[in-house]
């Protein structure tokens, strides 16, 4: 069973209906956003079901479109929490990604700035390495990118796109060795985007995020993980009762290799690690349970097939 | 930027210098001080890296007056003002506070302000001063280009004086010579030292 990330956006009206159908037919629900009259769930979905869900949806005037970077975990590393590149263009990028479904967090470098003084210390690089993409977002001149980007990338092990405000083939010029992305013609500004040309920017962004994070799938797929993140999620959530306490947005943060559990790591690690899946393997078997560099918080890092011997 | 007379922006990179003439426009235009400047030199060089600013600034005249943003109605022994603008009404109402005293003011909404018992002439109150926005005009100026310049040029050196200004900026210690190369852009747009 193949499943999908969708995005399904509906009105509040008998919504559990669909919650419920996604359940019986093995999808996950990774969110659930309850906006005035509006319900936007974000979720997987076994593919051969989307037309099923669909018909169900329409006489409650529901809809399910594609959204590629459900269940992915997206930093937009800015070069720090100045005017110069706040709100735009870090906010107005990471608030794009997560209309089609990534969870983005804003990683913003106490010394990203500069030519020469730019530099990344071992917690934001860790914090980086943390998510499924990193996306950098730097200035306006060659000159500059390309002197400090050997500095900001070094340890930085997930896929990078890169937006700066030389076009793309300037990028791709200046930075040795590649990066997975790049979008050109992004750089710093300071004005709103809401022109359709300024739209059709993000949407580049947005484009390709979307081809790394694929590229990233495929990539997984060849050694697949021992269980699914979004399994995990549920499981999480049925068997530590401790996790429905948290007032964080998304106590529980899907990744493509594994999630974020929002919980204290030396309270609830023991807990995680003793949790049953299926026919006594315990999720410490499948998945290696770490502190993670971001607050107190635990990173379950899901092992891939070829290292536990299990797929469950 | 149709208000400046004069305004380039000179970089080494073509590219990297019509964004900077798109920041520095959004950023003028925020902080209203398109009205201020009359010409403007921009010159950004990221190899050395050096930012420079150069210009002339436009006398201001501009006093803020109660007649400016409200309408003042004298109406059996009460002054009723209508406010139309509501910027300059906290220093209005504490200049009323200060002249008239507190109990000969009330504000009953936020566009309406009553004066009770007040033996000035309504012609006085129209005319009092309530601001002067040139007071603040290089903070703001000094602010706007601190906006503008690359963030990571953080050591400065900022000359204001009032009909011009020169606004140097990089991340390393400035060069002795960096006076000079004002100088030659002050030329650009007409200004000898």
């Amino acid at each position: 069973m193949t499943l999908v990330p969708v995005t399904y956006k509906g009105g509040i009206y008998q919504h559990d209906i669909i919650m419920d159908l996604i359940e019986d037919l093995g999808g996950y629900i990774v969110q659930k956003h309850i906006i005035a009259a509006e319900v936007v769930l974000q979720c997987f979905v076994p593919k051969d079901d989307i037309e099923l869900i669909r018909t169900i949806a329409k006489p409650i005037f529901g809809e399910v479109t594609d959204s590629p970077l459900v269940g992915t975990e997206i930093a937009i590393v800015s070069m720090s929490l100045e005017i110069h590149h706040l709100p735009h263009p870090s906010c107005d990028i990471a608030e794009y990604v997560r209309r089609i479904g990534a969870k983005s967090n804003m990683v913003s470098l106490a010394r990203g700035p500069g030519k020469r003084i730019a530099g990344l210390n071992d917690e934001e690089r860790d914090v980086i390495n943390e998510h499924d993409v990193a996306v950098y977002l730097l200035g306006n001149f060659e000159t500059c990118i390309e002197y400090k980007m050997p500095t900001l990338r070094r340890g930085i092990e997930v896929p990078i796109v890169l937006c700066g405000g030389p076009d793309e083939e300037a990028l791709r010029r200046i930075i040795n060795p590649p990066v997975e992305g790049y979008v050109g013609n992004v750089g710093r500004f300071m004005r709103r985007t809401k022109e359709a040309d300024q739209l059709d920017k993000l949407d580049e962004v947005v484009a390709e995020i979307t081809r790394v994070v694929e590229k990233k799938r495929n990539d997984i797929a060849k050694d697949p993980l021992s269980v699914s993140p979004a399994r995990l999620m549920d499981l999480i959530r049925e068997k530590v009762p401790a996790i429905l306490d948290v007032t964080s947005p998304t106590p529980l943060t899907v990744q493509m290799r594994g999630l974020r559990v929002k919980l204290p790591y030396d309270t609830f690690a023991a807990p995680l690690r003793a949790i049953e899946i299926e026919d006594g393997i315990k999720l410490g078997d499948v998945a290696e349970v770490a502190p993670s560099r971001m607050r107190d918080y635990i990173l379950v890092k899901i092992l891939p097939f070829s290292e536990t011997n299990t797929v469950i | 930027m149709a208000a400046l007379e004069y305004f380039e922006v000179e970089c080494p990179e073509p590219l990297g210098g019509e964004y900077y003439r798109q920041i520095t426009n959004d950023v003028l235009l925020d902080h209203n001080l398109l009205k201020v400047i009359e010409k403007l030199h921009i010159y950004i060089d990221p190899r050395v890296p050096v930012f420079v600013a150069v210009g002339t600034l436009r006398k201001i005249t501009t006093i803020v007056r109660v007649r400016d943003f409200a309408n003042v109605n004298p109406l059996e022994g009460k002054i009723t003002l209508v406010i139309s603008d509501e910027t300059y009404l906290a220093p209005m109402l504490k200049i009323f506070w200060e002249t008239f005293g507190k109990d000969h003011v009330e504000q009953p909404d936020r566009f309406t302000v009553m004066l009770y018992d007040v033996k000035m002439d309504p012609k006085q109150i129209e005319d009092m001063v309530v601001a002067d926005p040139s007071e603040s005009l290089f903070r703001d100026l000094i602010y706007a280009f601190r906006c503008v310049a690359p963030e990571g040029f953080r050591l400065r050196s900022e000359k204001f004086a009032k009909d011009k200004f020169s606004f140097v900026a990089s991340e390393n210690t400035l060069a002795e010579d960096i006076d000079a190369l004002v100088v030659t852009k002050f030329a650009l747009i007409g200004v000898k030292p």
